[in-house]
């Protein structure tokens, strides 16, 4: 239904509607490729460098990323999900994929990382500003329980397992994919997404 | 058994933030193939993750776009999966899956995909129709050449209303410098009480800020409108309508998302008369 139509984009990034772009991408089109990174690439290289941390890093996967995306476009299918999450889904693997690469030989330390991968009000306070989407993420971000939030933060924002969460928040494993869930579709009704 | 299932369908929120791995992972992509309501989940969930990505968004180094279109522009692509018949050798030779052969051609026209830009074909017609209004023309077949031309494209009911202004009898351009650099140019049609906006060398602002576009009139200032975000330099066109003779166009700098009022002081001011 949503998925013919240039509708409300689930990004929140705007219009034009980024489906009909990438189709025009899959067909070899670098114009609309470029309309597509001028939408994306805030996005893609901001959640790379929050599961990342090193700008250098980040900024070399975002590119296997974009890249990636003008590679498959045509694998896109916009029956499956929006545009902005099919490249935001790329984006988070990439980002997990290196972390867990790196993490075999730089152990990260897992107390400090936990601190710091929750979004502190801070940081969530820039993101705000940066859009209003952003602000409403945070207003449903704080409709959470505390543990629904850390959880769901450290796993897509720390980019660590859930089994990694649950060592990290000493909770058992079944709360914590419980919690995720439970979590996730309170965001999701919250935040209006209708897929 | 049952427990099972219950315990594996719980984990469409972890699989959804890409935070399981390993054997486990793979069991349950293998009950995605076979449970509908959790395919439907896992969808709706990543959509919603997809948000927390747009809220923690980023400003990439500059450099890094050149380098990914030029690596694009590089990067032979994948063709779709063929869905239910298998590709002819001229689609795989079309597609690029396969490289041509030294010395053979490629396909004769009649079996090749329409061109990639269909959705252009409204410009020879646009630019005809413009024979009068020549540089305003000009100046949305300029859009053309670049990717924001798209966003026209895209927007098939305000490609009619900007035509619609563009060929309006009476219809004047009045250009003015911001006092920030860049120039912003106006199409109006005073009869019809529509306006086109577009601008180029505006300074890019942050994602927290936003440029305005207002009509001032003697009785009070209406918002006209947020302008696109430009690319290449280039503020994609914007339509606004309830244009009154006497007001003045006027853009302004304002918190995203924008405001009702002017609360800086306008960038550019152009009188309508």
């Amino acid at each position: 239904m949503r998925a013919s139509q240039p509708g409300p984009d689930p990004g929140g990034v705007g219009e034009p509607d980024l489906n009909w772009l990438l189709g025009h991408v899959a067909r070899g089109d670098q114009g609309a490729f470029e309309a597509v990174y001028d939408r994306l690439a805030g996005p893609v290289y901001g959640l790379i460098c929050k599961v990342v941390r090193d700008p250098a890093q980040s900024e070399e996967v975002a590119q296997e990323v974009l890249l990636e995306v003008w590679r498959s476009a045509s694998r896109f299918d916009p029956a499956r999900g929006s545009a902005a999450t099919w490249v935001m889904t790329i984006a988070h693997r990439r980002a997990i994929d290196r972390v867990r690469s790196a993490s075999a030989e730089l152990q990260r330390d897992q107390k400090s990382a936990a601190a710091t991968a929750v979004p502190a009000a801070d940081e969530v306070a820039e993101a705000v500003e940066a859009s209003l989407e952003a602000e409403r993420v945070r207003r449903c971000l704080d409709s959470l329980t505390d543990v629904q939030r850390e959880s769901i933060s450290l796993a897509y924002y720390g980019g660590y397992s859930y089994r990694e969460v649950s060592g990290l928040l000493s909770v058992a494993l079944g709360t914590i994919k419980t919690r995720i869930r439970d979590g996730l579709i309170r965001l999701r009704d919250c935040m209006g997404v209708s897929w | 058994m049952k427990l099972l299932r219950h315990d594996l369908h719980t984990l469409t929120g972890v699989y959804a933030l890409d935070a399981i791995e390993g054997s486990e992972r793979d069991r349950f992509e293998r009950h995605l193939h076979r449970c509908q309501p959790c395919g439907n989940e896992v969808r709706g969930l990543r959509e919603t993750a997809g948000r927390l990505a747009v809220a923690v968004a980023g400003v990439p180094p500059p450099q890094l776009k050149e380098r990914v279109l030029a690596a694009a522009a590089r990067t032979r692509q994948l063709p779709p999966l063929a869905a239910d018949r298998p590709q002819s050798r001229a689609e795989r030779l079309q597609s690029g899956t396969e490289p041509l052969p030294p010395g053979t051609e490629r396909p004769p026209p009649g079996t090749e995909r329409p061109p990639p830009t269909a959705g252009r074909t409204w410009l020879p017609r646009l630019a005809a129709a413009f024979g009068a209004a020549g540089l305003a023309a000009a100046i949305v077949l300029g859009f053309a050449l670049s990717s924001t031309q798209r966003q026209l494209d895209s927007a098939r009911a305000q490609d009619k209303a900007i035509s619609a202004v563009l060929t309006a009898p009476g219809a004047r351009i009045l250009t003015a410098r911001s006092s920030v650099g860049g120039t912003g140019t106006v199409i109006v049609a005073v009869r019809q009480q529509k306006l086109i906006f577009t601008a180029t060398g505006l300074p890019p602002l942050s994602a927290a800020k936003v440029y305005q576009l207002w009509l001032m009139g003697p009785p009070r200032i209406r918002s006209a409108g947020l302008l696109p975000p430009p690319a290449q330099g280039r503020t994609p066109p914007l339509l606004a309508a309830g244009l009154r003779a006497g007001d003045q166009v006027g853009v302004t700098v304002e918190p995203a998302g924008g405001t009702s009022q002017p609360t800086t002081t306008p960038i550019l001011v152009m009188p309508v008369r």
